[in-house]
């Protein structure tokens, strides 16, 4: 496939810091227009760093990028009036309002003031910050801060979106908030590459998620292809009575792999999923062993990681805090 | 669609870019008190200590007249603040690097040397307040100006062009450092930049070493044009001299914060 048929392509990236350590390491991917890419995995993967490098905020050591048909490196320029882009830590000044870094961001991508300020009010509508508009930002809680990032990334009306863990520290209905906003983007025709450390917001967003472990892309696919990796979804099951364990384990085993787990409980890995609830029952039932909770347990971040690169994310988010500072 | 414009090469854009960078400066340098203490306080109070405490010193043998004593020493806290509104501008820079809005300037299609030229010409805008507000201030303590309206507007000029340049010298290193605290630890230096010019004082007054030294600041050209400017006298200084000596701090500030930038932007 050509570059220009991609929004974003991405051979042999390797970026080095000084002191050797190789945050991307041969990063290859590429995401179709119109799509939205998940970027998976835990701090110090290389995930930011790979979003820095294609928002043209750093060069890369060696192989290439292309944006929206664009050499990161030689046509810098033209990709950033290409994207948009929402950092992770929105860096929002905490001094300004709403309104006025809107107006800003509009005369940065070079509209005219009335124009800026149209789009600005446009937007402002969006993501319903009308009325906190004359506001410092000093004054937004941490979700009103993500979506003015947003609001401010789509200025432009970019082609590609990076959203860069957006939903980092954010509340439930913030989260969601955000999420039906990314998808509308997306119904427009927006393609958006969006980073995250949680599988469940990849899960709801993304058409294909890529996996960085270790500055490496370890697993790539759409999100049900990378759970048919991981395996089975899993039931949790407890017991009234964890002294019958054993004989529940021994009962339920024509049901999926069953065994126990270390904070208490069965797990029964299976891929009926929770279409397995009531045969599982039934059998503990007719074995006479009573059952206090059941529930489907989805695969999490770490049950991905643990099946792709044999260690959890928490592990590789441990070894990337040990590794020499970029 | 997209509705961004060929933006790179284009002036009257360009110009736009610098312009709202400015006016963003501007803003939070009024809305930060960190800023606006050293900025329009500091040089006040510093005018009122010399004013009050050291007026004796028109008595001296060779002191120029200038009126009141306050109409001489209001010269030196033009530069007192415009070096002060080029140290906070560097200050602001770093907290930009700092705290990442500079990151967000550079993902926008803009030429980068806007993010400095912006600074610059908001340090210039804020001497052109600063200067305004001490010659008000001064002149209701007895200070008057025999240049007029022509003289008070050079001594505008010259603090401008001064504070810009400053702000050049300081943009340039949080460019190279991104350290706040260290440029927050420059603030020393303006005092020494003004004591080793004739800030206070005449430069028939100063004695040898401090003299000579005084001969290479560029400051010592800078506020005698001034003086000369509002007084309305050429044996208190060369304003063409003056302004040589402003424009000069500014385009070589500006160039060294310009190739400031471009190391950075290469080492990323």
């Amino acid at each position: 496939m050509q570059a220009a048929d991609n929004a974003v392509l991405v051979e042999d990236l390797v970026r080095t810091y000084p002191g050797g350590l190789r945050a991307v390491d041969g990063v290859n991917l590429k995401v179709e227009t119109g799509e939205i890419y998940g970027f998976l995995g835990p701090n110090g993967a290389g995930k930011s760093t790979t979003v820095r490098i294609l928002t043209t905020l750093l060069r890369p050591t060696s192989g290439r990028a292309v944006v929206a048909g664009f050499d990161v490196v030689t046509q810098a320029a033209q990709v950033r009036r290409t994207i948009g882009v929402a950092l992770q830590e929105a860096a929002l000044d905490p001094l300004m309002t709403g309104r006025e870094l809107l107006r800003l961001q509009g005369a940065l991508h070079g509209l005219r003031r009335s124009q800026a300020r149209e789009r600005g009010e446009e937007l402002l509508r969006r993501v319903e910050l009308v009325d906190a508009a004359d506001r410092r930002l000093g004054t937004y809680s941490g979700g009103m801060r993500r979506r003015l990032d947003l609001a401010m990334a789509l200025v432009h009306r970019p082609r590609v979106l990076f959203l860069d863990e957006p939903t980092t520290g954010l509340d439930p209905a913030s989260r969601a908030a955000l999420w039906r906003e990314v998808r509308l983007l997306n119904d427009d025709g927006t393609t958006v590459f969006l980073t995250t450390q949680y599988l469940e917001e990849a899960e709801q967003l993304a058409d294909r998620v890529g996996i960085i472990d270790r500055g490496q892309i370890v697993a790539e696919g759409t999100p049900d292809e990378l759970k048919a990796r991981v395996g089975e979804p899993s039931l949790h099951v407890e017991l009234i009575d964890p002294a019958r364990n054993a004989d529940a384990i021994a009962a339920m085993s024509a049901h999926g792999h069953c065994s126990e787990r270390r904070e208490g409980g069965l797990v029964v890995r299976t891929p009926e999923g929770a279409r397995a609830i009531a045969p599982v029952i039934r059998t503990l039932d007719e074995a006479g062993i009573e059952v206090d909770a059941i529930e489907v347990e989805e695969p999490t971040l770490d049950d991905v990681f643990l099946a792709v690169t044999g260690h959890t994310a928490a592990e590789a988010e441990a070894q990337a805090e040990a590794a020499p500072a970029p | 669609m997209s509705t961004a414009t060929s933006v790179d090469r284009n002036p009257a854009t360009q110009a736009r870019v610098i312009g709202a960078l400015a006016g963003r400066a501007l803003r939070v340098q009024f809305r930060r008190a960190q800023f606006l203490l050293p900025s329009f306080i500091l040089p006040l109070v510093l005018l009122a200590v010399i004013a009050s405490g050291t007026s004796s010193a028109r008595s001296l043998p060779g002191f120029p007249s200038t009126g009141a004593y306050v109409g001489f020493v209001v010269g030196g806290t033009l530069m007192q603040g415009a070096l002060l509104a080029g140290i906070t501008a560097g200050i602001a820079l770093a907290v930009d690097i700092e705290g990442g809005f500079f990151d967000r300037l550079l993902s926008a299609p803009i030429q980068r040397v806007s993010i400095v030229l912006g600074r610059v010409a908001a340090a210039g805008a804020l001497g052109v307040v600063q200067a305004t507000v001490f010659l008000t201030v001064a002149f209701i303590f007895g200070a008057r100006y025999e240049g007029g309206v022509p003289g008070i507007a050079f001594a505008i000029l010259l603090t401008a062009l001064t504070a810009g340049g400053m702000a050049g010298l300081a943009a340039s290193i949080a460019l190279r450092t991104g350290s706040l605290s260290l440029l927050q630890n420059l603030f020393p230096i303006v005092f020494v930049l003004l004591f080793t010019a004739p800030a206070f004082f005449p430069r028939d007054l100063i004695d040898g070493t401090m003299q000579t030294i005084a001969e290479y600041n560029p400051l010592t050209y800078i506020v005698e044009a001034i003086r000369a400017a509002l007084h309305d006298d050429a044996a208190l200084g060369d304003p063409l001299h003056g302004l040589l000596a402003a424009l000069g701090l500014l385009a070589g500030a500006t160039a060294l914060a310009v190739w400031a930038m471009r190391a950075r932007l290469r080492n990323t």
